[in-house]
């Protein structure tokens, strides 16, 4: 029964939906009425139509109502409450519907928080949210509706994959959600500001804030994800350059693109187009992440299911998004601009553009090393990987350079040959990370090349940080843009943890009987007991593992699961941290168990610092968004 | 021609070459990382044996894996129900592999009949059918439904 309200609301959130794009063009663009209150009023009741049949599909699963496919098919009755509630956006259906919830959100959002500005442009912004909600209703309702229904209705559900039954990730999906379907309101605000002839400094400085707070829920569930690759896979490691990660990391590089050239735009009066053709193609990798999810053409450890046929549908939306707007921006882009694009060699402003240099050409290697693959599999029919070697050696020594830049750029004054400090000041900086570099290496004895760069770099973008910190009261400059630092820190951090975890971590498997131990690479492994228990809706065999590395004991109880519903094995990982490295086992079933049980261990150095460097990325783009708020 | 022509077009031919140089830059990297996947039959039709690290997949023969006991070390078969491929790999072997289930294997040819494994991928769901598995079953006409699922 519940089901047919939910399918209700979604089809009367469609119409209204449509009466409202119909409203705008009737009053607004025919009759020329300057009074957008009906038309704001609908675009609110369409937001809670959909936010009810969210939530009824949400208790759908909750009570488990099998007479729904999407419940049948990703739920089941023995599964915790919380299961049963990530389930609903744990499934191709439920996830789009998520998804038009958060398009509808920002707009709400939007319309909450813009009252200082035009109603002509906050109305036109709305018209084009619609106009996005619109399709992906469409796209929901005819393709993959979430609340079909099943006859005869089945008395047990098949269960979620046990895989995705996990805290991390039952919360991470809504993050990325919240991070790049985001894009799409200042993807809207930009087409209203060529429409309306508004794109200028004042356009910048408005949609500046709008980028910050999708780019800070994308960084922390980039982040969020990779740590649930790292304990629930039991990979390992933190990040495998699968299409998976690349499709939600690449709108992240083209948004940090835009979110440094927007500034010029609003300072300087430069990067016009640049700017505008950043944020179109921040919304179109965002949207083309979401085909490679959901499409089934990767061949992708995260590939779950899906269905190529929807693939072409959502193919069919990005391309008909595209080209709207390409077109909308040929024919409306302000044609008259000062065009001032004359940058001095030494200067913010120039930095800036080569930061943006350096993003597109690191965007150009995901891109290349995603999409090839599909590519060739699709034209030529050829099956290939890249090997993340691809990625490393590529990018490794372009992030070195551009470290130096993020350090030495904000130091730089806005179109002028100068420094905001003293020169000699920078030298300081690199002799400081020389000698602090070196201290490392000695620490560590580690005499590497690739090494010294990679931990020389990333500290003296280390250094310049905290100088600026230091500096914050004193320096105008400095304070005025105080967000910046989070963020700046954040990635200096990130790739120091990076280079450290490369050089220094460790990986054995092998396989040990109960009773006996393994010693290896200065690591000895004692496989003390095992004991099995019964969870909830699997079973568990427990084995007690003490690990001896340095003089340090660490005792750890990793477990295989066996899941009902599905029938499947996990490996529930074991990690132990000092701090600064963690050690980290997992086990594994297949095989004769009467020979031994298959164990993975992995010391991981500085891994830690790699979560924290997300924080801080994440706090500096909230820190901003939050400063903004305020601002006339 | 004017200074200013002059400059834009010293500037585009700057940055073609750069873009240029790039470009060859990653071309060459994704040569030299580019992982290729055979079936058991692509391999016995291929003229040369490839080199370097490849991927190659099928299911698991029933009855074929073999441990050598306490070494980790182990030997199955590969087959595409029309060719077969010896795998001896040296590891652990992940939780999803098992008999007549679909594998993918990375490693270094010996011959066209023998792999020296170096990672199993392993994918999430124990009915998952690995999608280049899939295409090289439908390849040697052996496609099953009961794969489908």
């Amino acid at each position: 029964m519940i089901s047919n309200v939910g399918s209700m609301l979604l089809v009367l959130s469609f119409v209204i939906t449509c009466y409202t794009l119909f409203i705008y063009v009737k009053k607004n663009i025919v009759q020329k009425s300057s009074i957008y209150l009906e038309f704001f009023l609908y675009y609110k009741a369409s937001f809670l139509l959909l936010l009810f049949s969210f939530f009824i599909l949400l208790i759908s699963f909750v009570m488990s109502d099998f007479s729904i496919i999407s419940v049948y098919e990703n739920s089941h009755t023995d599964k915790p409450l919380f299961y049963k509630i990530s389930g609903t956006w744990g499934n191709h259906e439920g996830s789009m519907l998520l998804l038009i919830l958060v398009i509808s959100l920002y707009g709400i959002l939007f319309l909450l928080n813009s009252k200082n500005i035009s109603d002509s442009l906050r109305a036109t912004t709305i018209f084009f949210q619609s106009i996005i909600q619109l399709i992906f209703l469409s796209f929901l309702i005819f393709t993959s509706n979430p609340f079909s229904k099943i006859i005869p209705i089945p008395s047990q559900g098949l269960g979620l994959n046990p895989i995705l039954q996990d805290p991390l990730l039952a919360i991470h999906p809504p993050f990325l959600y919240l991070g790049y379907v985001g894009f799409s309101l200042v993807f809207s605000l930009l087409l209203a500001a060529l429409v309306l002839k508004q794109y200028n400094s004042r356009w910048a400085s408005i949609a500046k804030k709008w980028i910050m707070l999708p780019w800070s829920f994308l960084s922390f569930g980039i982040g969020l994800g990779s740590f649930w690759a790292y304990y629930e896979l039991g990979w390992g490691g933190y990040w495998f350059w699968d299409p998976v990660e690349n499709a939600s990391l690449m709108p992240w590089i083209a948004s940090t693109a835009l979110i440094h050239s927007i500034v010029v735009m609003e300072k300087m009066k430069k990067l016009f187009s640049w700017t505008a053709i950043l944020t179109i193609l921040t919304f179109v990798l965002s949207l083309f992440g979401t085909f490679l999810v959901r499409s089934g053409v990767l061949n992708s450890v995260h590939a779950f299911a899906n269905d190529p046929e929807r693939g072409v549908y959502i193919l069919f939306i990005i391309s008909i998004i595209t080209l709207g707007s390409l077109a909308i921006y040929i024919l409306k882009f302000p044609k008259k601009i000062e065009n001032n694009n004359s940058f001095a060699l030494f200067s913010r402003d120039f930095s800036i553009l080569l930061n943006n240099y350096f993003l597109i050409f690191i965007l150009a290697v995901v891109i290349v090393g995603t999409t090839y693959p599909i590519l060739l599999s699709v034209f030529i029919g050829e099956t290939i990987s890249i090997g993340p070697q691809y990625y490393n050696t590529i990018l490794a020594p372009f992030i070195f350079i551009f470290m130096v830049l993020m350090a030495i750029g904000p130091l730089m004054k806005w179109n002028n040959n100068s420094l905001v400090l003293r020169k000699q000041r920078i030298f300081l900086f690199f002799l400081l990370s020389i000698f602090l570099t070196i201290l490392i290496s000695f620490y560590l004895s580690k005499y590497n090349f690739i090494f010294f760069l990679g931990v020389l770099c990333s500290m003296y973008l280390i250094v310049s940080v905290f100088y600026e910190i230091a500096m914050y009261k004193k320096n105008f400059f400095i304070k005025q843009n105080f967000s910046r630092l989070f963020s700046h820190l954040g990635f200096g951090l990130l790739i120091l943890a990076i280079t450290l975890n490369h050089f220094f971590s460790k990986e054995i498997s092998t396989k040990i009987n109960l009773g006996e131990s393994f010693f290896k690479q200065g690591i000895k492994i004692n496989f003390l007991k095992s004991e099995s228990n019964k969870g909830n809706n699997f079973e568990e065999l427990f084995g007690s593992y003490e690990i001896t590395k340095d003089n340090k004991i660490y005792i750890l109880k990793p477990s295989i699961r066996k899941y009902k519903q599905p029938q499947q094995f996990t490996s529930e990982t074991s990690i132990q941290s000092d701090g600064l490295s963690d050690v980290y086992i997992a086990m594994d079933y297949a095989g004769d168990p009467s020979t031994g049980i298959g164990v993975r261990f992995y010391y991981n150095y500085f891994i830690r610092l790699i979560w924290i460097s997300f924080v801080l990325i994440t706090i500096g783009g909230i820190v901003s968004f939050a400063g903004r708020k305020n601002e006339k | 021609m004017s200074p200013s022509r002059k400059k834009r077009i010293s500037y585009f031919l700057v940055s073609a070459v750069v873009v240029l140089i790039l470009g060859k830059f990653i071309f060459n990297s994704l040569q030299k990382n580019t992982i290729y996947f055979f079936s058991p039959t692509d391999l016995l039709l291929n003229s040369e044996t490839p080199r370097g690290l490849i991927r190659v997949g099928g299911l698991v023969k029933r009855d074929s894996i073999q441990e050598k006991k306490s070494e980790a070390i182990y030997t199955f078969v590969v087959t595409d129900l029309k060719n077969d491929i010896y795998v001896e790999y040296k590891g652990i072997l992940p939780n999803l592999f098992q008999e007549e289930k679909g594998v993918v294997v990375e490693g270094v040819l010996k011959d066209k009949k023998f792999l020296l494994g170096k990672t199993i991928l392993a994918k999430h769901d124990e009915n998952y059918m690995p999608p280049e598995v899939a295409e090289a079953l439908k390849k040697s006409g052996k496609w099953n439904k009961k794969y489908d699922q």
